[in-house]
């Protein structure tokens, strides 16, 4: 009771926060004047036998799984069917580019990016009418709202929170307490006294992001764009540097996985194999990568709370779906993102694979997550931590990737010592100030 | 007269068709070439001369993408990483598949078993390639360290040091290739008649000399061939890469092909200025073709 009491006042501060982020961003939801898509008998019948395909990437096996399960009830309560193209989360903006390109999008697809496709994505209050954004939390829909026309033009599909996850096992064998709050410096001095406890390779890990590397920014004040779509590195410049060499000294020291940051080149790469294989005590990720975690480790691990320097909580993210203009049959497209973001499907998917909800009433009733219902709650509590101005970013959805790879590229030119921390700052404004000026050719 | 008459209208015809016949035999290969390779390699020097970041609507720039590739100080990095790549990669490979090509061929034990581990390396998809390296070069738990370490030699940084990520990917792509470029050369060797050899030997030549003097001139013509293939894979190469180092680190393993596919594929696409390096690569790669071509028809002329 108790329990579900704290999630009840987690899932209302989350609502409160986001729709925060939503005010502080200044991006205007839209309007409810029309009911909500409701498939006709002569949509279903027409729909018989059409095919739609479903662009898809996922973070864990659980999320496959369900998807097809999803899709099969979905093919028998339409007639149609849903062809499963499943692309790896490394390539999927450039298969998808390319497909565009080549006059071959699919018709729906799971994104991260969705500010790319803007120009190639269909308006879906067309289909769902203006209510239907109101479902949703006001500030997981900024990265699929256009800027230009305000139209909602894809869903938010799950909200992800970043934060530390440890080896519990290899904390206790060091005798360190496992955290229930933690600063910076306590959590790299615990990684350093596991590590030698258990003679582990490295203390930390973190995904190879300049997304994951944000919340740790955003945790000593520092932030790179605004609500307003202004360039505010420079007011934080100090913390930004004293934050990077944080971070990049670790790797320097060999106390994080260097070969994987670096020899990986200018490509995305995640210690979770190095988490799983027991050679860190300390891994910098998120909620989407529990699933997989809960399905392979063989270890107990938790998820603890971001550590507090000026500000808590962890940085937004979010899976996005997305429809395309250029389908065949645009409505049956609609009402399959309608499907699979309906509070049933929503719920089944959260549930099973740890998926924050992105929805107003899931998030109101809270997901009873049958299994790591503790980290969820910690994920949840974090997210209700989160500053407002963690959302700014999201004011520019077109730049976000370029913005968050550059930084991350950045930091392995540190890492090398090819340049220094304050270098990599500068170049970062620098970056910023190029890609702010583009948006106002 | 009139047989005569038959035979000068039947004539003409049978001509036209004897010469015809050749033209309609390559043409369902020629119609695949023309619409897969020659169409889209047009179609890319076409989009060379436009901008265009989603590939649907293009902009006419004229040259200024081969103007940004030559005043881009990464691609200049790229040129020279490629040409490092190149010459190593021709020269080890050539040399070392000269030696297993002549080593195998002598063999008298176990000959098939040999000539299938030399080839096997080939029959591997390049990505998987990379991230078997990959695994067998990590500095921390990699095999390759681990031997090292145990015999003293410290546990060098093959996928962080810039210097020894060229190294890496130099090895592995000749690693790849080597069975290749062995099994054309044997098959060369095999066409060297024994008789030659054996008065050699008879003459009292020795076994260097017989490489020597004997079977490295008779082997000159597929040695060429080998030269013309491994500079096209050198210049080509990318897929390994990609999965072994991504090009790092620090961008010493971009070669000519990932720079294309970074600026046609990556965020911020830029298909123009990706086809604009397409055709630098078609240049040179045809400029050094044709040059080991005609040196070669020249050293075979004197």
């Amino acid at each position: 009771m108790k329990m579900q009491s704290l999630r009840s006042k987690i899932a209302i501060g989350l609502s409160v926060v986001l729709s925060a982020g939503l005010v502080a961003t200044g991006l205007p939801s839209a309007h409810a004047d029309t009911s909500g898509l409701q498939p006709t008998s002569a949509q279903l019948s027409a729909w018989k036998g059409k095919e739609i395909t479903y662009y898809f990437y996922n973070d864990s096996q659980a999320e496959l799984d369900i998807t097809k399960a999803q899709i099969a009830d979905f093919q028998k309560l339409t007639g149609a069917t849903v062809k499963l193209d499943v692309i790896p989360y490394t390539s999927l903006d450039t298969q998808l580019q390319a497909r565009i390109a080549a006059g071959n999008a699919p018709d729906v697809a799971r994104l991260n990016n969705p500010g790319l496709y803007q120009s190639v994505s269909l308006n879906l209050e067309t289909y769902m009418g203006r209510k239907y954004v109101d479902e949703f939390l006001k500030g997981s829909t900024f990265q699929v709202t256009d800027p230009k026309t305000k139209k909602l033009i894809g869903v938010p599909y799950d909200l992800s929170m970043n934060g530390p996850i440890i080896n519990v096992d290899q904390f206790k064998k060091a005798g360190v307490a496992v955290p229930t709050s933690w600063n910076w410096t306590q959590l790299i001095a615990a990684a350093k006294k596991v590590q030698a406890a258990n003679g582990t390779e490295y203390a930390f890990a973190m995904d190879k992001s300049g997304h994951r590397f944000s919340t740790i920014l955003s945790q000593f004040n520092s932030y790179m764009v605004d609500k307003n779509q202004r360039n505010v590195l420079p007011q934080s410049k100090t913390r930004a540097i004293k934050t990077l060499k944080l971070i990049t000294d670790l790797y320097k020291a060999d106390l994080a996985p260097k070969d994987l940051w670096i020899g990986s080149g200018t490509k995305y790469a995640s210690p979770v194999a190095v988490f799983v294989g027991q050679q860190v005590p300390v891994f910098f990720s998120g909620n989407f990568n529990l699933a997989t975690l809960d399905s392979t480790a063989k270890f107990n691990f938790q998820v603890v709370p971001n550590p507090k320097e000026i500000n808590g909580g962890g940085w937004p993210g979010g899976k996005f779906l997305t429809a395309f203009n250029s389908s065949k049959t645009p409505d049956l497209a609609a009402y399959f993102l309608h499907y699979l973001a309906d509070t049933a499907q929503m719920e089944q998917m959260d549930k099973g694979a740890f998926w924050l909800p992105t929805r107003k009433d899931l998030v109101a009733s809270g997901i009873k997550y049958p299994k790591r219902a503790a980290d969820m709650d910690v994920y949840l509590a974090d997210t209700g931590s989160t500053p407002a101005a963690a959302y700014g970013i999201q004011s520019v959805p077109t730049l976000t990737g370029l913005i968050y790879n550059y930084l991350r590229d950045l930091m392995t030119d540190v890492m090398g010592g090819k340049i220094t921390a304050a270098q990599a700052i500068d170049k970062q404004i620098a970056f910023i100030d190029a890609q702010l000026a583009t948006l106002k050719k | 007269m009139k047989t005569k008459n038959k035979v000068n209208r039947r004539r003409p015809s049978q001509s036209w068709r004897r010469r015809l016949t050749p033209y309609v035999f390559i043409m369902p290969n020629m119609a695949i070439f023309i619409t897969f390779i020659i169409w889209p390699a047009l179609r890319g020097i076409y989009i060379s001369f436009f901008d265009s970041t989603d590939g649907r609507t293009f902009t006419f720039v004229g040259t200024a993408n081969y103007k940004a590739i030559i005043g881009d100080p990464t691609a200049i990095e790229v040129a020279r990483a490629t040409a490092t790549y190149v010459v190593f990669y021709v020269l080890i490979a050539t040399t070392l598949a000269m030696f297993f090509a002549i080593v195998v061929n002598e063999q008298k034990f176990a000959k098939g078993f040999f000539r299938a581990v030399l080839f096997l390396p080939v029959m591997l998809s390049p990505v998987v390639v990379g991230l078997i390296w990959n695994d067998v070069l990590d500095r921390k738990v990699g095999p390759l360290n681990a031997l090292l370490e145990a015999v003293g030699g410290g546990s060098p940084g093959w996928l962080i040091e810039p210097k020894l990520g060229m190294i890496a990917v130099i090895f592995v792509g000749v690693w790849v290739h080597l069975g290749f470029y062995s099994i054309i050369l044997l098959a060369g060797l095999q066409g060297i008649d024994r008789s030659l050899l054996e008065a050699a030997s008879m003459d009292g030549a020795t076994r260097g000399q017989i490489i020597r003097l004997i079977i490295l001139p008779l082997l000159k013509p597929t040695t060429l061939v080998i030269i013309i293939l491994a500079t096209i894979h050198g210049f080509q190469s990318f897929d390994f890469i990609y999965t072994l180092t991504g090009g790092g680190p620090f961008g010493a393993t971009t070669l000519i092909v990932q720079y294309i596919y970074d600026h046609a594929f990556q965020v911020p696409i830029q298909y123009g200025l990706g086809s604009a390096a397409g055709v630098i690569l078609f240049m040179v790669i045809f400029a050094f073709t044709a040059l080991n071509f005609l040196l070669g028809r020249k050293r075979d002329a004197i």
